[in-house]
């Protein structure tokens, strides 16, 4: 089992940030990595039980499951159905905090999949830079927010 | 029930920081409005259930039983027992999360209480002012260097 951790600091309110990342069918709008994306059978973005199908920039097809939304926490939770690339029973966890000092925002991504044999810190290394601090780095830039708070 | 929020940014690695916020007993080392401190009955400061009698700058008695402590989760949650504030049932959890991006600290301090309504504003401003935001900008100028 492979546990990633990443969270940072974006100089932004809370409230701007959860409206970006609540959105389970926005990544494409932001994510480098994901090149389009859609809710399947038409269902809202913020359904529990949605599925988001996207590809990404090399054409791979993958299928999300959306497991928790909520508004109170400004937390969701997602698993993986389908992916050619082989992280096994992945699940993730999002959730944003109010930064009262500054009013800035803390953003903490985390997740827990197996791996085939072998490749356990190849797969933790492209997740947790080129997916989640891929992910941080993007949202800045999308949000038009400065550098590392 | 009141409920206060106070949250920051430090800017050094987590464990760092709660190395010098876990001391249940070490006040008066890091919140500037704290004067003295100690653990009643000879307890070591980490025993949860030890009581921490001390005593403010401006000569305010408090007492405050530690309710739990967690060297993996890096929190530490306790009660008041005693104070001159005018509330009651009040509960309070500090709480360090490492931002891994540039490796420094989410420092998140709560707490609840109930207390009479018209005395509320006033109660979580000041302990969000004057304790918790206080005892963040102190940790922040000590963790400098």
């Amino acid at each position: 089992m492979v546990r990633i951790v990443k969270s940072t600091v974006l100089n932004a309110p809370v409230e701007a940030v959860w409206a970006v990342l609540r959105d389970f069918n926005g990544h494409d709008q932001w994510h480098p990595a994901v090149a389009d994306s859609i809710i399947e059978r038409g269902y809202p973005s913020d359904r529990v039980g949605c599925v988001r199908k996207f590809h990404l920039a090399d054409g791979s097809e993958l299928r999300e499951l959306l497991l928790t939304m909520s508004d109170a926490d400004m937390a969701f939770s997602y698993c993986l159905h389908e992916t050619p690339v082989p992280l096994l029973n992945y699940v993730a966890h999002v959730r944003l905090a109010p930064v009262t000092d500054g009013d800035r925002t803390f953003w903490h991504w985390e997740s827990r999949f197996d791996t085939p044999p072998g490749r356990e810190s190849e797969l933790k290394t492209m997740v947790a830079e080129d997916i989640y601090q891929g992910g941080f780095d993007a949202i800045r830039a999308h949000m038009g927010l400065g550098g590392q708070a | 029930m009141a409920r206060v929020y106070v949250s920051s940014i430090i800017d050094a690695p987590v464990a760092k920081v709660w190395a010098k916020v876990r001391d249940f007993n070490a006040l008066p080392r890091w919140v500037p409005a704290v004067r003295e401190s100690r653990i009643e009955n000879g307890e070591p400061a980490d025993k949860v259930g030890c009581v921490r009698d001390f005593y403010l700058q401006n000569g305010d008695h408090l007492r405050e039983r530690l309710l739990g402590l967690s060297d993996y989760d890096m929190f530490c949650t306790y009660s008041i027992l005693e104070s001159p504030m005018p509330l009651t049932d009040y509960i309070a959890t500090l709480r360090l999360t490492p931002v891994t991006d540039g490796d420094k600290t989410f420092v998140e301090w709560t707490a609840e209480f109930e207390c009479a309504p018209e005395l509320a504003n006033d109660l979580v401003t000041g302990i969000g002012t004057n304790v918790f935001q206080a005892g963040f900008d102190s940790l922040k100028r000590l963790m400098v260097g």
